[in-house]
């Protein structure tokens, strides 16, 4: 057999082959072009109350620098409230205060598996997120066994700043997410600053 | 034989063509990761420029203002930056 021919033989087994490869890259192409334009996922439905669940226990030791804990030795530079006027419109609209009829239930294990999943937040930004949650919980616990010189107030402002630290890094990956935190935040808040609901979690 | 050569050359570069992007958005991906983990720590660095691995989340990040961490998580759990 010449080589012409035996080039020929092959070239006419390897068209369908060929083609069929093509139509593979052409589906790949366009799901990877369709995975980027889908939207971060949300798992839970809109307008369930989400909120930032901190976890229960803490390990003991600490090498972090807590620079955001109330102890820091700048809490004069951080503003009574340093939610953008924004933020606090859409709070207010979207979600009335605890304790307000139409209010729905906060679901703590719902935001919870939403940050968990969120593909918004880094592995280890979730980690350092949660010591900081545990950093503040233990606060709490403190102040409400009498022994912390921190007021309720420093909390307050220590619990705003840890709120906006979460919001300004779920914002662009994630608004939906963020818009729930937003509208649970003064739900939250009101389980922090009751000793009986901060003893249930 | 050529063509296989050709089928050959189209298959690698394909396979190169579409495994390159997927390793550069997991580098960017943790690049942002570290530079939230320093901010969130209070650490200077500006932005996250490099990342190189040491082992299972262990990393040393190099930030834009020239400044270098070591970034991992402790026995306790908590992640720690510390300055190189």
């Amino acid at each position: 057999m010449s080589d012409s021919s035996v080039e020929s033989h092959v070239e006419e087994q390897l068209m369908p082959a060929m083609r069929i490869a093509g139509l593979l890259f052409l589906l790949l192409t366009a799901s990877c072009a369709w995975m980027e334009r889908t939207p971060p996922q949300s798992g839970a439905p809109q307008g369930e109350a989400v909120t930032v669940e901190p976890s229960k226990s803490r390990p003991a030791g600490q090498s972090v620098p807590k620079t955001d804990l109330p102890d820091a030795k700048t809490p004069a530079k951080v503003p009574a409230s340093p939610v953008p006027a924004e933020q606090t419109r859409k709070k207010e609209s979207a979600t009335p205060g605890p304790g307000k009829p139409g209010v729905p239930p906060l679901d703590l294990t719902a935001l919870e598996t939403r940050l968990k999943e969120t593909k918004a937040i880094g592995v280890f930004t979730k980690i350092t997120l949660k010591n900081q949650v545990d950093d503040l919980l233990d606060q709490f616990r403190v102040y409400y066994q009498g022994r912390s010189k921190i007021s309720l107030a420093e909390l307050r402002q220590s619990y705003d700043m840890l709120l906006l630290k979460v919001l300004s890094l779920l914002q662009d990956g994630d608004p939906s997410l963020a818009r729930m935190v937003v509208a649970s935040r003064e739900a939250i808040w009101g389980i922090l600053a009751d000793p009986a609901k901060f003893a249930t979690l | 034989m050529n063509k296989r050569v050709q089928v050959w050359t189209l298959i690698v570069a394909m396979t190169a063509f579409f495994t390159g992007p997927s390793r550069a958005a997991e580098d960017v991906s943790l690049l942002k990761d570290m530079t939230s983990v320093i901010a969130l720590l209070g650490l200077p660095c500006g932005q996250v420029v490099s990342v190189k691995r040491l082992g299972d989340n262990d990393h040393i990040a190099s930030c834009k203002d020239g400044n270098r961490y070591r970034v991992f998580l402790n026995a306790e759990g908590r992640v720690v930056a510390q300055k190189q």
